[in-house]
C-alpha cells in the first residue's frame, strides 16, 4: 500500500472523528480533539512516538 | 452468504475469528503464533491462519469487524480525564499517546494489514461483541446476556436480551463503576499481575476465610437492586495505570504484597492476603449474583449467557448456577477479550443476512499440529519417536505408570483453557502430583489447584453435579464427592471444589478416548488436565512448540497425534 494511500485513509478517519465530535452532545470536546489531531500529525511527520512524546507532554 | 473476519487487539489478548456463511470456521489468539503471552498486537498471524484454514484470501472477505468503537473509546478517555482533572493529568498523556499511536487509526491499520478495502472494515461495540460471542454460540434461542469486564468504550457492565439473531441492550453501567477494575486492583494489591493474575486471586481465595467483609463492603457497596457502587477514593486509576488502587486501600487492608515473593500460607502475613482474597471473591460473587438476578427480572429470560473477563471467574459461575434462578447458564471458553473477535465476526455475519452459528460444542478452533513435523524435528534433535497404533490407550497406560504426558491432538483451543488438544495430563489421585507439577513443571505458586477432565457420563459418580452447558469448557466448578470410587487428591482444591471439564467424543475426541482407556484399565475416567505451557509462556500451538516444551520442562513424554516422543534420559 502506498504512503499516499495510508495518509489518505488517516485524513478520512480524522475527518470522521471531527464529525463524530461535532455532533450536538460532544461539540465541547472538539477543541481538544483538534489539538490531539495536530499532535497526531506531528507523530506522522516526525515518524515516531519516542521522538515526539515530549511535545505531546508539553501540549497537555 | 458472507465471509467475515473478526478482530480483537491492541488492548489485551488479541485474536482473530472467521465466520463463513454463518459457520464458525476458525478462531485463534495471536499469542499462539507470536509466543508472547496475551499478545495485544494486531493479530496478523492469527488472521492469516484463520483465512488459510478457511481456504480464503483477504480479497474473499466480505467484511472485517473490529471489536471496539475507536471514537467512542477516545470520547470516554477525554471525558473521564476532564472529570478527573487535575488527578488525571499524570495519566492523560500516556492514554492519549496510546490513542494517537495506533488505536484511533485501528480500522485503517486493519485494512492495510490484510490489504482489504477500507470500506469493508467496520467496528462494533466492545460489550456487544462480548455479548454476541456468548449468546450466538449458546444453545439458547432466548436468553439474558450479562457482559462484565474492566471497561469497553465507556461501559463496564451490560445486560442484554438475546432473542434469535438479535441482541437488545437492556441496562448498562458506566466507567469507572467496574467490577473488573475492582478485581484487577485487588489482584495487584495481592502482588499478582493485572490481566494475568486474576486466576491466582481466585485460587488463593480457597485458602482464606472471608473475615474482612466489613472492610471490603466499604470499597464495593452492593445494592438490593442488583447494582453496585465502588468507593473511588480507594482507587487510583487516574494516577496509577499499573496497580489501579490508591493509598487509602493500603490504609484499609494493609500494604500491598510484594510481587513474586514466595508464598507460605502457614505464615500469618500470607494468610492475611488469603483472607482478603476470600472476602474479595465472596463480594464479587454476590455482586455478579445481584446483576444476574436483575438481568432475570428485566428480561424475564430463563437462561443466561455470560461474557467478558469477569465471566472467567468459575467460582462465581458455579454460584450463579445454584442461586441465580436461571435454569441454564452458558459461558464460552474465550470469554475474555479474545472472544470479542468471535463476537465481532458473528455480528458482521448476521448483519449480512446469515443465520447465527450452531451452538459451540468444542473449543478446538485453531490449527492442528503436524505429526510429520514432530518426527522430523525429533530425529534432528536425536529424540526417540514411535508411531502408535492406539495413542489413547498408550497415553492411558503412561498415566497409569505415573507419567506426566504432554498431549497434543487436533486443532488447538480458542481461549485460555486447555481442553484436551494442548494439555498436560497426569494421574488425578495423588496430591503429590499437584505439588510436583506446580513446583517443577509449571513453576507456579504452591496454592494453585489443577483441574480434572472427566468422562461426561461418569461426572455424577465423581462430582456432585451432572454435566451442564459450562462444564465442557471448564468455566464452572463442582464439589468433589466424598464417596467417589477413586481418590482425586491432585485435582480437588482446598475448598473441596474442582474446575472440571466434562468430556464427550464431540467436545474433545482424543481426550475422550484416553478417559475410556483409563476406564478399560480399571481406573477412574478422570485425568489431571492443565495447560501445555510453562511459566509466562503461551499454550503450545505447533509441533515445534511441543518438542521445545518437552525438552525444556520436566515431563515424561509427548504424545502428538499418533507419535510418541520420549524424553531423553
Amino acid at each position: 500500500m502506498s504512503t499516499l494511500g495510508k495518509a489518505g485513509r488517516r485524513v478520512r478517519t480524522a475527518l470522521q472523528l471531527l464529525r463524530y465530535f461535532a455532533s450536538s452532545q460532544r461539540y465541547f470536546l472538539l477543541p481538544l480533539v483538534i489539538i490531539l489531531l495536530l499532535g497526531g500529525l506531528l507523530l506522522i511527520v516526525t515518524g515516531g512516538l519516542s521522538y515526539v512524546a515530549p511535545f505531546v507532554y508539553t501540549l497537555f | 452468504m458472507a465471509a467475515v473476519l473478526g478482530i480483537s487487539g491492541l488492548y489485551h489478548d488479541a485474536a482473530a475469528a472467521l465466520v463463513v456463511d454463518g459457520v464458525v470456521v476458525a478462531a485463534m489468539q495471536q499469542e499462539r503464533f507470536s509466543r508472547v503471552k496475551n499478545d495485544a498486537a494486531l493479530p496478523k498471524d492469527a488472521a492469516f491462519a484463520c483465512l488459510k484454514w478457511g481456504d480464503l484470501r483477504p480479497s474473499d472477505l466480505d467484511s472485517v469487524v473490529y471489536y471496539e468503537q475507536p471514537f467512542q473509546k477516545l470520547e470516554r478517555i477525554l471525558l473521564s480525564s476532564l472529570r478527573g482533572f487535575p488527578r488525571s493529568l499524570r495519566q492523560f498523556p500516556r492514554a492519549i499517546r496510546s490513542q494517537l499511536a495506533d488505536k484511533l487509526w485501528v480500522l485503517d491499520s486493519i485494512s492495510e494489514l490484510l490489504d482489504v478495502p477500507r470500506s469493508r472494515v467496520h467496528a462494533v461495540g466492545h460489550h456487544e461483541a462480548h455479548a454476541a460471542s456468548a449468546f450466538f454460540v449458546s444453545p439458547y434461542e432466548r436468553a439474558a446476556v450479562l457482559t462484565l469486564d474492566g471497561v469497553g468504550e465507556d461501559i463496564t457492565t451490560a445486560i442484554w436480551l438475546g432473542n434469535g439473531n438479535t441482541l437488545t441492550p437492556v441496562a448498562t453501567t458506566a466507567w469507572p463503576q467496574s467490577l473488573g477494575l475492582f478485581y484487577a486492583a485487588m489482584t495487584a494489591w495481592t502482588g499478582f499481575s493485572v490481566l494475568e493474575g486474576e486466576y491466582k486471586l481466585m485460587g488463593l481465595s480457597a485458602w482464606g476465610t472471608a473475615r474482612y467483609r466489613e472492610r471490603i463492603d466499604r470499597v464495593l457497596r452492593l445494592q438490593s437492586t442488583g447494582e453496585f457502587e465502588l468507593d473511588l477514593s480507594y482507587f487510583d486509576q487516574f494516577n496509577d495505570t499499573e496497580l489501579g488502587f490508591g493509598k487509602r486501600l493500603e490504609q484499609l487492608l494493609g500494604p500491598r504484597r510484594q510481587p513474586n515473593a514466595p508464598w507460605d500460607l502457614r505464615v500469618s502475613e500470607d494468610q492475611h492476603y488469603a483472607d482478603v482474597a476470600a472476602t474479595v471473591q465472596q463480594v464479587t460473587e454476590e455482586a455478579i449474583l445481584g446483576l444476574a438476578r436483575r438481568a432475570q427480572r428485566e428480561t424475564g429470560a430463563s437462561n443466561l449467557c455470560l461474557a467478558g473477563g469477569v465471566a472467567l471467574n468459575a467460582l462465581a459461575n458455579a454460584r450463579l448456577a445454584k442461586e441465580s434462578g436461571f435454569a441454564r447458564i452458558f459461558v464460552q471458553p474465550a470469554a475474555g477479550d479474545a472472544g470479542g473477535a468471535l463476537g465481532a465476526a458473528i455480528l458482521g455475519s448476521i448483519v449480512r443476512g446469515d443465520a447465527r452459528p450452531e451452538p459451540l460444542t468444542t473449543a478446538a478452533l485453531g490449527l492442528p499440529a503436524k505429526a510429520a513435523e514432530a518426527v522430523e524435528l525429533a530425529q534432528q534433535l536425536g529424540l526417540s519417536t514411535r508411531r502408535l497404533q492406539d495413542p489413547a490407550s498408550t497415553t492411558a497406560s503412561l498415566l497409569s505408570e505415573g507419567k506426566v504426558v504432554a498431549f497434543v491432538q487436533g486443532r488447538f483451543e480458542f481461549g485460555p483453557r486447555a481442553l484436551g488438544q494442548r494439555s498436560l495430563l497426569a494421574r488425578p489421585d495423588s496430591a503429590e502430583t499437584c505439588t510436583r507439577l506446580n513446583a517443577v513443571v509449571k513453576e507456579r505458586e504452591s496454592f494453585r489447584p489443577f483441574a480434572p477432565s472427566v468422562l461426561a457420563s461418569a461426572c455424577g459418580t465423581y462430582f456432585d453435579m451432572e454435566p451442564n452447558d459450562m462444564t465442557p469448557f471448564m468455566t464452572t466448578v463442582a464439589v468433589a464427592r466424598n464417596d467417589a470410587p477413586h481418590p482425586l487428591g491432585a485435582v480437588v482444591h482446598r475448598d473441596g471444589t474442582s474446575r472440571l471439564q466434562t468430556v464427550t467424543a464431540k467436545s474433545a475426541s482424543s481426550l475422550h478416548a484416553v478417559l475410556n482407556g483409563r476406564l478399560a484399565l480399571g481406573e477412574a475416567p478422570v485425568v489431571l488436565n492443565t495447560s501445555l505451557n510453562g511459566r509466562g509462556e503461551p499454550i503450545v500451538a505447533s509441533a515445534s512448540d511441543a518438542i521445545a516444551f518437552l525438552l525444556s520442562h520436566q515431563v515424561d513424554a509427548l504424545v502428538l497425534e499418533d507419535v510418541l516422543v520420549n524424553k531423553p534420559l
